[in-house]
């Protein structure tokens, strides 16, 4: 199992989000978590993900037979752990170059490898361009600087697709895209599907999850998982919304 | 003015009559006896001026600084001082002079009998500038009042002078006052790129107060590079007193890295029409030093453009000050003046005191200033590490990134890469993350 979150709970400003959830992933498969505006989605993706001003206060959660909670955010991602912000963040001055290179690097000297240098980056950073659709100066422009908010969101997936991880985590990464742009991010993430690299797509909506196709859907509501399926969970909640199931769940 | 303050005053008049009484200069004799008579009315400045509010002088009027009475001083070692040269020399190509506690030290710099034409460098205390703005200014008084040293740079009309002129002062002594007055002149349609590089031996206190006057005529080019990097016990000051012709284009550049106290001024007057400069800094502190920037820019005529970016990482208990004043006469229509200043406190006890300034009295002008300060953005911590770089490298790259913009104005590229490099090393190296706050 890649993933196995047991009983977690999580709170911010001691307020708790996150009530006892319980997720289980085995490598190569992609789950979808869906559920209302403030069920515990983006803070499950920025807990497991290590933002420190998130405090876990039960549960433990395993990832590759390690105990996560206990990594700093880099060893998370050194690691093969990868969360595709909902807000990517713009840094000023330093270069998508610089930082993917010293991304990419910190993660090969996890994994044993040689460092790549300058030449090597540019040839692998150029395909991962080309296979994305990416501009051809993104390397050049500073982090997400001037960038719009679908170009922010596919900068993330250029990202993911440097780093190459095990686990990725999207967080909303469909909020905000116009058809286009969603078509292109959902065609990045298709083209890093693989029988090793597993997904979690958190989302509101089941616009991306039709180009995804996820083998596991989960409503998050109040801090819990309260229904799990397969793909046809989308379409169930897409007809009848959360109502129904979050009553089914209240009587329960 | 205190006591003590009163006894620092009288200790430098007292200096400057030692000068005088074996001068043969007759127009220098009567230079300093003015700026005594001013310096002995006027005093040091307390924290009750305006302008020197953050920036006090306590520590600087408990001391006595003495002149160098050997000129040269032949005690200095050279052998020493040939190691401490090439790791601050610049890999690019250069006409060198070099300044030792406030000599000219022929034996260090290049040949000046093999200078590119247009090109005339003296050392002498020539023609003293007419400078009514020296009043207005304790440290330039002073400087007035122990006036010996220093270079005077002429370009001659048309000239364009390729090679950068990169002027070397290390102060090797400790309680010296490294008195320095400078005279560029860059006349009608010439071009210069001028560097000056202060420093000091590790461990030095000494004040170096410097006064570098500019006068750019019409349609010339000066682009000016000025770099301190004195140890942390050492003062520095310096008044820049630029004036600018018709046409003329002023980029400077200022990278504060050292000193226990230092302020660094442009008077700046665009006393023509379609003037354009650019003043920019870049200023780092630690531990408890004070660094003091300042602008002081007047647009006189139709037409001129200013640019200003000014950024400082502040460290510790460190203390910034920046002011800047824009001020546009009612001649001055279609002015363009922009001035910004960005801070970034690395720690809770930093402290960044900013005034930028507009004063205008004309009608038909576009001028804007702002300043902002702010800790690290956390999310952007977060961002990289998120990535895989860790939290130090992460705070380190986003802090170098936001040092770095300033720089990006200087205009010579082999100029931008040395500053950028020096900036970043003193930076990455000068103890600025070991607080660990962030």
């Amino acid at each position: 199992m890649l993933l196995n979150i047991k009983n977690l709970q999580a709170e911010i400003d001691e307020k708790q989000i996150l009530k006892g959830l319980n997720l289980e992933i085995n490598p190569g498969e992609v789950h979808a978590i869906m559920g209302p505006n403030g069920a515990g989605k983006s803070t499950l993706a920025s807990v497991l993900a290590g933002k420190d001003n998130y405090e876990v206060t039960a549960g433990s959660v395993a990832f590759d037979g390690q105990d996560l909670l206990d990594l700093d955010p880099e060893e998370r991602a050194r690691k093969g752990l990868f969360l595709a912000f909902q807000y990517p963040v713009e840094i000023p001055g330093v270069s998508n170059k610089l930082f993917m290179q010293t991304a990419v690097n910190a993660v090969r000297e996890e994994q044993g490898l040689p460092p790549l240098d300058m030449f090597d980056f540019d040839a692998y950073a150029k395909d991962k361009i080309e296979l994305l659709e990416m501009r051809p100066d993104l390397l050049e422009r500073s982090v997400n600087v001037g960038f719009s908010g679908g170009e922010k969101k596919r900068n993330d997936i250029f990202q993911m697709a440097l780093l190459q991880p095990k686990l990725c985590i999207l967080d909303e990464t469909d909020s905000g895209l116009d058809i286009d742009a969603l078509r292109l991010v959902a065609n990045g993430i298709n083209t890093l599907r693989s029988e090793e690299r597993s997904f979690i797509v958190v989302t509101h909506y089941q616009r991306l999850l039709d180009y995804i196709k996820p083998d596991h859907v989960h409503v998050l509501y109040d801090g819990k998982v309260i229904k799990s399926g397969g793909f046809e969970l989308v379409h169930e909640l897409e007809e009848n919304g959360y109502d129904e199931i979050v009553k089914q769940h209240q009587q329960a | 003015m205190s006591p003590m303050a009163q006894a620092a005053v009288e200790h430098y008049v007292g200096l400057s009559k030692q000068l005088n009484s074996s001068e043969v200069n007759a127009d220098v004799v009567t230079a300093r006896q003015r700026a005594q008579t001013v310096l002995l009315a006027q005093g040091f400045p307390t924290q009750r001026d305006e302008a020197w509010q953050y920036t006090r002088l306590v520590n600087f009027v408990q001391k006595r600084f003495e002149i160098a009475t050997q000129r040269p001083d032949s005690t200095v070692d050279l052998n020493a001082l040939q190691n401490f040269l090439p790791p601050l020399s610049p890999s690019f190509e250069v006409i060198k002079l070099v300044f030792v506690d406030g000599c000219f030290h022929a034996d260090l710099s290049d040949d000046l009998l093999s200078l590119p034409k247009g090109l005339t460098i003296q050392f002498t205390t020539a023609q003293l500038p007419d400078e009514k703005r020296v009043d207005s200014e304790a440290f330039a008084v002073l400087n007035q009042a122990l006036l010996s040293d220093g270079f005077t740079l002429e370009v001659s009309q048309n000239s364009a002078i390729e090679t950068p002129v990169w002027v070397l002062n290390i102060q090797t002594k400790s309680n010296q006052l490294n008195n320095l007055t400078n005279q560029v002149q860059v006349a009608s349609n010439a071009e210069l790129t001028l560097i000056q590089q202060f420093v000091t031996l590790e461990g030095v206190e000494a004040c170096t107060n410097v006064v570098t006057h500019v006068d750019i005529a019409d349609s010339a080019r000066v682009r000016q590079a000025v770099l301190q990097q004195q140890a942390d016990a050492s003062f520095y000051f310096h008044n820049q007193f630029v004036s600018q012709a018709d046409n003329s284009d002023f980029n400077t550049f200022y990278a504060g890295m050292g000193s226990v106290l230092s302020r660094h001024q442009n008077h700046l007057l665009m006393n023509g029409e379609h003037i354009e400069n650019s003043q920019n800094s870049a200023c780092l502190a630690r531990q408890k030093q004070v660094v003091d920037s300042r602008t002081d820019t007047e647009h006189n005529q139709e037409w001129g453009a200013s640019r200003q970016l000014h950024k400082y990482v502040l460290a510790d208990s460190a203390v910034g000050v920046f002011n800047g004043m824009i001020k546009v006469d009612r001649l001055a229509q279609k002015t363009d003046g922009q001035m910004d200043n960005k801070n970034l406190l690395l720690s809770s006890a930093a402290k960044m005191n900013s005034k930028p300034q507009l004063e205008i009295y004309a009608d038909d002008v576009k001028c804007s200033h702002g300043s902002a300060t702010g800790q690290i953005n956390q999310d952007q911590i977060f961002y990289l590490q998120a990535r895989g770089i860790p939290r130090n490298q992460a705070i380190e790259m986003i802090t170098k990134a936001f040092l770095m913009e300033p720089v990006e104005t200087i205009n010579r590229s082999e100029v931008k890469k040395w500053v950028g490099g020096l900036l970043s090393h003193a930076l990455l190296t000068g103890g600025y993350f070991s607080g660990g706050e962030a």
